[in-house]
């Protein structure tokens, strides 16, 4: 008896160090491919900033109407074509590294697969990356209007604003990767749901009183002649 | 040279009566029948012959030709671009202003002289007062210096005024001036103008900017009259964005000229200076204050892409101040003016977002002057703009500077 489950312990950890032994090269190559693509990576990345520095890129670029900067402020055109550039030869680099893995391991499959699913990642990057520019932007404009309509609560509005267009970015980010499936669409929709049942519950059972008594003193107020501006801007 | 849209057998019928001495046009809606009632004979009594007025078409040349008076002055209309009601009415008066300088170029003017469509300015005496600075004292460009009360045009006392004399270097009063009159050489170069990206795309016409740029002689004539300009319903960021982005945008346009001007030079002015300048009515300053505090809480994110840190510091100290004792100084406004025109140049932020941060800041800094010279005479608060004028134009070595190196160091 003690002899079978020892001949079987030592059979399993045989199949377990052949099959390192088998993924070992391709992972050792996917590594190897990876640490090239950086380095190749790097120094694309370093030549086009050189480049677009030399040409004035950025001063070139904001003599539209309407430029990048105005909506991301913190990233300048150079700095955006330089991370596009460095991300481009990156994913190349894993794709290149994925058929390297493929090739040294003999595991069919495992390429076309990744390689079907890289239109999916490059679309999910689009749509964070316009997402997370729209959610500042909009922040900011409410952020700005409040504060000039001297409400108290701008910083609080425009958080909440941010965050909203932040919450339907990943849900639409998870959607489109297909991660999550069903629990995703459900998650967001009870969670939109159930922060605009919240603000209805508190402005009408909180506020109750206030708006009612607000109502009432609007329908008591009398007419008053308007009031000449004593300060005049322009 | 751009052309005026007027019809060529109209221009013949107007200079088959004799040469055009001047060119009068009205810059905005008008009452047209109020316009050809009192013009022809205001112009008579004014010793002036030979003018031409010109109003924004609205379709009521019929109505001008069956009258009897039209035939002692020429009335011509023009088509207004940008008349949409949605328009800011400074942006409609520029636009009229550049529509009548072409149509002065194309009637071959000798002067023109144009006035704001509320008609305030015509009378006999302020004609005279324009037409006769241009004939006699040999002035390219006259302005008016209104009549304002302490508390009347702040915008422009407080960014639009200072920051063109120190710029350009010539002492206007009223740079964005709702009338005034030019010479042939002067309206040629506004009409100039009118060709390039400046055409209906709500930019201002700063006749001032052009003067002092081709060297021409400036006047200002001291009117009583005070224009009351239609800015119910529209907010504060917005009048800034239009005003204060158009000063912004002319300052990235003539970059190479402002940079070599040094000094500003005084500019010849005519007529009566006695009670230019009434007491206004006391204003409270504490709202200001609390919308400056309340930029001040929510904005410091935003303010620190524009402003160095020096400045953010300092207006973090004022929002600590009691309201009672709550003082800008000059020295920091003028640097929060430069650094927003910088910022604006390069885009920093958003063009809207940027003239929405200054915003409570110009709040401030009305706050500031109210408190500063509610007690003062009107003369002393005269006297408080030259002062915060020529702290404009002592910072200007501060703008040239982050202008030539926006990349530098600046703590």
């Amino acid at each position: 008896m003690w002899q079978q489950i020892e001949e079987s312990l030592r059979e399993s950890m045989g199949r377990v160090f052949t099959k390192i032994a088998t993924l070992l090269p391709g992972i050792l190559a996917f590594v190897l491919v990876l640490i090239i693509f950086l380095v190749i990576a790097w120094l694309a990345a370093m030549l086009v900033r050189w480049v677009l520095m030399a040409v004035k890129f950025d001063e070139r670029t904001s003599s539209g109407t309407s430029t990048l900067t105005e909506w991301t402020p913190l990233h300048t055109p150079t700095i955006l074509v330089t991370r596009i550039v460095f991300w481009s030869f990156v994913t190349i680099g894993v794709l290149v590294g994925v058929s390297a893995f493929e090739a040294a391991s003999a595991e069919s499959g495992i390429s076309a697969y990744i390689f079907a699913y890289v239109p999916r990642v490059i679309g999910a990057a689009i749509l964070l990356f316009f997402g997370t520019v729209i959610g500042r932007f909009l922040s900011r404009s409410v952020l700005i209007s409040a504060v000039n309509l001297n409400l108290q609560y701008a910083r609080l509005l425009a958080t909440g604003v941010r965050w909203l267009v932040f919450v339907l970015t990943a849900a639409m980010v998870l959607d489109h990767l297909a991660i999550g499936g069903g629990i995703v669409d459900l998650a967001f929709g009870i969670l939109f749901g159930g922060i605009v049942l919240a603000l209805a519950l508190a402005v009408g059972l909180g506020s109750r009183d206030l708006v009612s008594r607000s109502l009432e003193r609007e329908a008591h107020r009398p007419v008053e002649a308007p009031v000449e501006e004593k300060l005049h801007h322009f | 040279m751009p052309k005026s849209d007027l019809a060529d057998e109209m221009k013949a019928e107007v200079q088959q009566a004799g040469p055009v001495d001047l060119l009068l046009g009205i810059s905005g809606s008008v009452n047209v029948t109020e316009l050809q009632g009192q013009a022809p004979s205001l112009l008579e009594r004014a010793g002036i012959s030979g003018a031409v007025i010109a109003y924004p078409d609205a379709g009521g040349r019929e109505a001008l030709d069956s009258d009897s008076n039209a035939s002692a002055a020429g009335f011509i209309p023009y088509s207004l671009t940008g008349s949409d009601p949605a328009t800011l009415p400074w942006v409609v008066s520029s636009a009229a202003q550049k529509a009548i300088c072409s149509l002065a170029v194309d009637l071959s003017a000798k002067a023109c002289v144009v006035l704001h469509g509320d008609l305030k300015m015509l009378s006999v005496e302020r004609l005279q007062t324009l037409t006769q600075a241009i004939r006699e004292k040999q002035c390219d460009l006259v302005l008016p210096i209104y009549q304002s009360r302490k508390f009347d045009g702040l915008l422009n006392h407080g960014i639009l005024a200072p920051l063109a004399r120190a710029l350009y270097g010539q002492r206007v009063r009223y740079p964005l001036a709702q009338d005034f009159g030019c010479s042939a050489r002067m309206f040629h170069k506004l009409s100039e103008l009118t060709g390039g990206r400046e055409r209906g795309d709500g930019s201002l016409l700063w006749p001032a900017t052009h003067a002092a740029m081709t060297s021409y002689q400036v006047c200002q004539a001291i009117v009583d009259v005070h224009h009351q300009a239609q800015t119910e319903g529209l907010e504060l960021s917005t009048i800034l964005m239009s005003l204060v982005g158009s000063v912004f945008a002319e300052m990235e346009t003539y970059a190479p000229y402002w940079q070599r001007v040094r000094n500003s030079q005084p500019t010849a002015t005519y007529g009566n200076a006695a009670q230019q300048t009434s007491d206004g009515e006391p204003v409270d300053a504490k709202p200001l204050v609390e919308s400056f505090v309340l930029g001040s809480r929510n904005l410091q994110e935003i303010w620190s892409l524009v402003l160095p840190p020096v400045t953010l510091l300092e207006l973090k100290k004022l929002s600590r101040c009691p309201p009672e004792s709550f003082r800008m100084p000059d020295e920091l406004w003028v640097r929060i003016i430069y650094d927003f025109a910088l910022a604006y140049r390069l885009r920093t932020i958003n063009r809207g977002h940027l003239m929405g941060a200054l915003t409570p800041l110009y709040l401030g800094w009305v706050a500031s002057y109210v408190q500063e010279v509610v007690a003062r005479s009107p003369l002393a608060a005269e006297q408080r703009f030259e002062q915060l004028a020529r702290a404009y134009e002592e910072g200007k070595s501060y703008l040239v500077s982050r202008w030539r190196w926006p990349d530098r160091f600046n703590p």
